[in-house]
């Protein structure tokens, strides 16, 4: 073996000093350069393709399977190419004597309070109603050690998902309330009988990843939107004999989350490629924006956008108001023309991550 | 109104600010270039580790995503290549807020943004860390009404001009570098395409118009108050920091 390799070597240093890697030794040595080569490298009649054979447009497909989970309200796994989560929605019951600052919310008498988002938010973040909570399991992610307390990764996922939660006031308060309507009185059989609050349910919303390979908050947005989507919450009921909340246990008294709109996320990651390369001093596009980065392209850009919109009304164009979320940091590639560009894939995608979800409802 | 700023009163680190601005004032210190835990150490730039520290209690969640975007702009103004193998440490404690704060309608993390990358800024300027670019930024509302037009937006309102402007449809917080890129984007609520647009047309002029002068007279009558260019308040404050290390200088 070593003298055929010996025999060989004059020859090859006849042409050329041989330095050829093979693909996957390139991409870890040099990632940076390994990505440009294979974005800028290409023959003008094809359109360049990314590492992973997407083009930079491309999104993964959305894959959904929901109520898989027995013992939760509802539940989702969402596939995002090789990203997994899981997603569990679990209703607990809150009494409304247990909790402070419920007063300030007790007058829930009208339909006016019911209509107001800004007033329902208010109310369901001083209570916590929603609690979202992210959990990467061992080996989902080389980045992620195990028996640690929850990194900063998984602390701003959740933290961004409690917000968006929030903001976008997706899960009705009416939904949320459980009421109790005494029997209309004796005396003054007219008078409208005012209901009382007696407690909320609460909505806990774990994620669990079960891979991670790039793009973890859209993968998580949607598996959150699958399992609300999913979610059946049973009847509850003031007792008044034995003053306290009962469950009922008929399947047809249970009532589904009814979602306000249907906001989808889509994450872009800039990369820059190295301008001073080419010496020719030609005007070529060196920066790409791409769709749905995976857990390489992720560890090469540093420049992430995250769009959420939300069509639900059927409106796309620039002046109406689907826009819900503009994440943008790590640099100033995207700029406020690029931006639109960015949007308008965000609109492509949400009717593709739309058709998705309704497929499996 | 201009934000205060005071640079190096710190004498334990190697460099700090304090700056106060619309009730919000955050103390800041930088340590840096110093050595670098091993296992964060990178071959060809600087490690940056930002600590947020909440003006009440411990930190949570949001304190580590208001890292993560802090860490994220930074990185992109602070020139790390020439400082390879070291560590720059940001420390930021926030040590006051408006009392208004907490019931403006607007993300608590979204009106404490900008002072974060203000102070932040101001201290890596203090500490002399090697940086690549400045960076301006700035909060901006666009209360719910039902003529959306360019006059409504609140640009870098103060707590209070939250409270009265209440219900905000969506806030936008806009981080600009030197040379005028957008460098970081936080926008939350409802809003169109071209409303974000004009929210950064706006805010691109607060930040970093050169020759804003006409632009910001017409922003003073719309708003009733004094506009102030915030590239050319960084500048002043710069100014202020060489003549005082200039003084051995100029004293007979």
């Amino acid at each position: 073996m070593a003298a055929t390799t010996a025999a060989a070597a004059p020859q090859d240093s006849a042409h050329a000093p041989a330095l050829t890697f093979p693909r996957p030794i390139f991409a870890a040595v040099a990632p940076h350069p390994f990505l440009q080569a294979h974005l800028a490298a290409s023959q003008p009649s094809k359109t360049p393709l990314r590492a992973n054979s997407r083009t930079a447009h491309d999104f993964r497909r959305v894959g959904i399977n929901t109520g898989s989970l027995t013992h939760c309200n509802g539940s989702a796994v969402v596939r995002l190419g090789n990203t997994s989560a899981v997603c569990g929605v679990r209703a607990e019951i809150l009494h409304e004597a247990h909790v402070q600052g419920t007063a300030d919310f007790a007058p829930s008498t009208g339909n006016e309070a019911e209509e107001d988002p800004e007033r329902e938010r208010e109310e369901i973040e001083s209570l916590r109603l929603l609690v979202p909570n992210v959990e990467l399991s061992t080996g989902s992610t080389p980045q992620h050690i195990p028996g640690n307390a929850p990194s900063s990764f998984a602390q701003t996922l959740i933290t961004r998902v409690q917000s968006l939660l929030l903001s976008t006031s997706l899960v009705r308060l009416s939904d949320l309330r459980i009421l109790y309507t005494p029997p209309s009185n004796l005396d003054d059989p007219d008078v409208e009988p005012v209901p009382q609050l007696k407690g909320y349910w609460v909505l806990y919303i774990d994620i669990f990843y079960i891979s991670i390979d790039g793009n973890a908050f859209d993968a998580a947005w949607v598996a959150i939107l699958a399992a609300l989507k999913n979610s059946v919450i049973p009847h509850a009921f003031w007792d008044e004999d034995l003053e306290t909340i009962l469950c009922s246990d008929v399947p047809s008294e249970a009532h589904p989350l009814t979602l306000r709109g249907l906001p989808i996320p889509s994450t872009f990651a800039v990369f820059e490629g190295k301008r001073d390369w080419n010496e020719t001093g030609e005007e070529e596009e060196a920066d790409w924006v791409l769709s749905d980065p995976d857990a390489f392209e992720e560890s090469v850009c540093r420049e992430s956008v995250c769009v959420v919109v939300d069509c639900t009304g059927g409106n796309k164009g620039t002046k109406d108001g689907i826009l819900k979320r503009l994440e943008k940091s790590g640099g100033g590639v995207v700029e406020r023309d690029a931006m639109k560009g960015l949007v308008k894939r965000a609109v492509d995608r949400w009717a593709e991550v739309e058709k998705a979800t309704n497929a499996k409802s | 109104m201009a934000p205060d700023a005071v640079l190096s009163h710190l004498h334990r680190a190697d460099g700090s600010a304090t700056y106060t601005h619309n009730g919000y004032c955050i103390i800041g210190a930088v340590n840096g270039p110093i050595e670098v835990l091993r296992r964060d150490e990178r071959p060809e730039e600087a490690t940056i580790e930002v600590n947020v520290r909440p003006a009440v209690g411990v930190g949570s969640p949001k304190e580590r995503h208001i890292e993560t975007l802090l860490h994220n702009t930074l990185r992109s103004i602070i020139s790390t290549p020439s400082i390879p193998r070291t560590l720059v440490q940001i420390t930021l404690q926030v040590h006051s807020l408006p009392d208004e704060d907490s019931s403006t309608g607007v993300s608590p993390s979204l009106t404490l943004l900008p002072h974060l990358l203000h102070t932040a800024l101001l201290a890596l300027l203090s500490a002399s860390i090697p940086l690549s670019t400045t960076l301006t930024a700035v909060l901006i509302a666009l209360p719910s009404t039902n003529t959306p037009t360019a006059c409504t937006q609140l640009l870098s309102p103060t707590a209070i001009e939250l409270l009265r402007a209440k219900p905000i449809r969506s806030a936008h917080v806009f981080a600009f570098s030197g040379e005028g890129k957008m460098l970081l984007n936080e926008s939350d609520g409802t809003f169109s395409y071209e409303e974000w647009d004009e929210a950064a047309e706006a805010a691109e002029e607060v930040c970093c118009k050169e020759d804003g002068a006409v632009v910001l007279a017409e922003n003073m009558e719309v708003d009733g108050r004094e506009g102030e260019n915030l590239d050319g308040w960084l500048r002043s404050v710069v100014r202020t920091k060489v003549e005082h290390e200039q003084r051995w200088k100029s004293a007979r």
